[in-house]
């Protein structure tokens, strides 16, 4: 062998060495055992009544210990129609061009406490989600039951069977399904008990809730997926300041960070103590927006909204409020994270996403047809939440607005206050979080600007848009969906019905040995922890 | 003796209807209930489901009829259900109240044994620079806020070691090791800021006995710097130190809410902030009432103090 030959011999087993050492955590074998510990960032505010709730505090715990029918593949990183997998329904089949959904159930599925999961168990949880009238539980609260609407009869023929039956075909509601925010409830325990416990059918079971300090849950033996979960133990440690969950991060106290709460500073931080640490940043489904009352003046005119939404620079805000942790979007999480995002180009055209001086200049002109000059400024009152995160955003837009003559001052309110103060609309206008379950137009459309519903904090009501939206919702080819996603998009933001500003990145941080557990574009739907093993 | 603690028991119960008076209403002026708060957390508002959640508490009766129940609840034993975790209230605050207690009477130790040596140090070497140095250090103390001295512990901890105390609690029979290290840290980080004050009492109140004439007396007797400064002067300027002890155990019951937090103690003081903001006025009404027993308690023990520690103090009757 002449020492050229050599070289390139031994250069091909170094490289392929090195491949083999370092190469992806797909190619290794899963191990079994470990516990898991989880920062939660604050006691789970509703118990495991996930049903009753809107906050990633209580579904994230509580997805461990509950299933879907359906469930968004916790291995693959976007949620879509195509990364749907069954869970508690082995199959799915639409019939009547859309209008009926049928799930075929897993047999041989348990509770937590050992009996049987039949469709009696789905029938009873969508019956009392849409509350139909003969439904046997009832929520105290439901906040979603605006996904349900089209929901018109669920029928279980047998225990193995249950069809919903819709009002119109819908075929997102499947993607309404898989989120975490839609598990089912057993029928045989009352709807109230998951506010105390969680009977599920899990991976995991709960063996403690030691209120203010953490959740402790345990492999569920028979869970029906062979040989999952992993872990023997997850553990989800109530760190309320944020400082102490960032230590306890750093110190490996906990390996994982807490789903929509490391930003980008803390990150980088993070990283540059522990440069070993994983950090995913990836969309949370969460964006930043203002809401104006259309129902009362000056926000009534659509000028005086556009004119709002064309003062504020979106750039700015993300570069100066978000330290670059976000992204500017329209009505949908943008591309690459998100699916239904408006492509750039069509961004730019929309109002505030232009050059800054154009749009300062516009947003003038629209005053300046309502007689509102610098001179003779328009005062109005920005309410938002006594929360550093919605004070920091509010605060840059009463500066971007004083620059275009509306002097804004600012009004904190408690939390307590917020959400029935935005309802009734009490308030002229608003800076305001938004945040989606899964990345489908369904959910957040008809929640956030469909006529009537309680979300709608704008009270902005386009019965046009109302149609498209239904449209959009029955639309069967997905292209054709797209285009028409995007169209009401902008027409949406053409009206200042709520004008987004950006849409929150998370940089999600696990210790090295973490495997699979791979964040989504929604943070609210891949707690599931069947899949994720400790690799140490 | 018997009559004086009768009438101080007697005010105590007073000052206690007079507590729960207050609270009761203070709660129910702030914005807000338990209900909004469910609602927020859902992100809307239903009017009629809201109207349903309140009767279902109990919520929807006039305030007088409320209160009068809680009273019937203290005087039963029975502190209601918590309106957030659906639980008795009881259940909820049980475990909270031995690791605060534990927290205050630790901090109170480490206060006394770092405060009281300095503060005699201080006055016997007074305007020597062993004096300004631990003054130095007593200011230090009480400039420094306790979130701001409890949070360098904890980074320091992270950055210098790679390590932080235990984040859920350990119970002395379980592992007493981490258990001592659990409190060890958080009874320094308070217990130094406590310190400063009672070295401050400590040395003042002692410099001024130094300069009464049975020192002088003791001095010119020839007895020695120990017996003059330990036996006659410090048991004589002990009890302004007493009292401010008596004091900053009471504070401490309610007011370690940062380092609790910060330190992720489930003790009271962060529960009771939590139990604020969620409006869960079963929690609130039963830890403030709490909080104030342990005030009107420890008052009573340092009064009675006095008597034990100046024969001079004498109660009436």
């Amino acid at each position: 062998m002449t020492p050229r030959r050599f070289v390139i011999v031994v250069s091909i087993l170094v490289i392929g060495a090195a491949l083999i050492v370092g190469g992806p955590a797909v190619s290794q074998t899963p191990k079994s055992g470990g516990t898991l510990n989880i920062t939660q960032r604050e006691d789970l505010p509703q118990g495991f009544a996930v049903h009753e709730t809107g906050t990633i505090s209580t579904s994230w715990p509580a997805m461990a210990c509950l299933n879907n029918l359906v469930f968004f593949d916790p291995l693959k990183k976007v949620e879509s129609a195509e990364t749907i997998i069954g869970e508690l329904a082995e199959k799915w089949s639409w019939q009547d061009n859309y209008r009926n959904l049928v799930f075929f159930l897993r047999k041989g599925v348990k509770w937590h406490d050992g009996q049987p999961f039949t469709s009696k168990d789905v029938k009873f949880t969508f019956d009392m989600l849409r509350e139909a009238p003969d439904a046997q539980g009832k929520l105290r609260i439901n906040p979603r039951k605006d996904w349900y609407a089209n929901l018109q009869n669920v029928e279980a023929p047998d225990p193995q069977t249950v069809i919903f039956h819709l009002k119109k075909p819908q075929p997102s509601l499947l993607l309404m399904l898989a989120s975490g925010y839609s598990p089912v409830y057993a029928a045989h325990v009352p709807p109230a008990s998951y506010r105390t416990g969680c009977v599920g059918t899990g991976p995991f079971k709960l063996k403690e809730w030691r209120r203010g300090e953490f959740v402790e849950m345990v492999k569920n033996p028979d869970y029906f997926v062979k040989g999952r979960p992993y872990l023997d133990t997850l553990k989800y440690i109530i760190i309320a300041e944020r400082g102490t969950r960032t230590a306890a991060l750093q110190a490996g106290k906990v390996d994982v960070s807490f789903p929509g709460e490391t930003t980008k500073t803390t990150a980088e931080q993070l990283k540059k103590a522990v440069p070993q640490l994983v950090v995913t940043p990836y969309s949370q489904n969460v964006n930043d927006n203002i809401i104006m009352n259309v129902k009362k003046p000056p926000f009534d005119n659509i000028k005086v909204r556009l004119a709002v939404s064309h003062a504020i620079d979106r750039r700015a805000l993300v570069q100066a409020v978000q330290q670059g942790g976000a992204m500017i979007g329209a009505g949908m999480a943008p591309k690459p994270h998100g699916v239904w995002g408006l492509l750039e180009k069509d961004l730019q055209a929309l109002p505030g996403y232009g050059k800054v001086a154009d749009e300062k200049d516009k947003a003038r002109k629209l005053l300046a047809e309502v007689a509102i000059t610098p001179q003779k400024p328009l005062k109005v009152e920005m309410v938002t939440r006594a929360i550093a995160i919605y004070v920091d955003m509010a605060s840059f837009v009463i500066n971007e607005l004083k620059q275009v003559g509306i002097d804004a001052s600012l009004k904190q309110v408690e939390t307590a206050q917020w959400h029935p103060m935005a309802t009734r609309g009490d308030y002229q206008m608003g800076a305001n979080l938004t945040g989606i379950g899964p990345d489908d137009p369904d959910a957040n459309f008809y929640e956030n600007y469909s006529c009537g519903s309680p979300r709608n904090y704008s009270h902005y009501c386009n019965e046009a848009i109302g149609k498209l939206i239904d449209q959009q919702s029955q639309e069967l080819d997905p292209k054709k969906r797209m285009t028409m996603v995007w169209n009401i998009q902008k027409t949406l933001e053409a009206e200042a019905a709520r004008p987004i500003l950006d849409w929150k990145l998370d940089y999600f941080t696990v210790w090295p040995h973490v495997k699979n557990l791979i964040p989504h574009q929604s943070i609210y739907n891949f707690g599931r922890m069947q899949e994720v093993w400790i690799d140490k | 003796m018997k009559t004086y603690l009768a009438q101080r028991l007697a005010i105590a119960v007073l000052t206690l209807v007079g507590m729960s008076m207050v609270i009761f209403v203070l709660l129910r002026l702030a914005p807000g209930d338990i209900v909004d708060i469910l609602f927020s957390s859902a992100g809307y508002v239903n009017e009629s489901e809201k109207q349903a959640i309140l009767k279902d508490l109990g919520m929807d009766r006039p305030y007088w009829v409320q209160y009068a129940e809680w009273i019937r609840q203290i005087l039963t034993g029975d502190l209601g259900k918590s309106y957030r975790y659906d639980l008795p209230a009881w259940q909820i605050i049980k475990p909270l109240l031995p690791v605060t207690i534990e927290l205050a009477a630790l901090s109170i130790v480490v206060a006394v044994v770092l405060g009281v040596p300095t503060g005699v140090i201080s006055a016997v070497r007074q305007d020597s620079t062993l004096d300004y140095v631990l003054r130095v250090i007593s200011l230090g103390g009480l400039s420094m806020p306790a979130f701001w001295l409890a949070m360098v512990i904890i980074l320091g901890c992270v950055t210098w070691f790679g390590w932080i105390p235990p984040l859920t609690y350990v119970s002395p029979f379980q592992n007493f090791k981490l258990h001592a290290i659990q409190f060890a840290l958080p009874a320094l980080a308070v217990g130094y800021r406590s310190s400063a004050l009672i070295m401050r009492i400590t040395r003042s109140s002692l410099l001024e006995v130094m300069r009464e004439d049975y020192i002088r007396t003791a001095w010119a007797k020839g007895q020695s710097g120990r017996v003059v400064i330990w036996r006659h002067a410090l048991k004589n300027a002990i009890l302004p130190v007493v009292t401010v002890i008596g004091i900053e155990f009471a504070f401490l019951i309610g007011g370690l809410v940062v380092t609790e937090t910060v330190f992720n103690l489930p003790g009271v003081a962060r529960f009771l902030v939590q139990a604020i903001l969620w409006r869960d006025y079963p929690i609130v009404q039963n830890l403030v009432m709490f909080i104030a027993i342990v005030v009107i308690l420890s008052n009573l023990l340092v009064d009675m103090l006095y008597g034990v520690l100046d024969p001079r103090v004498r109660y009436g009757g």
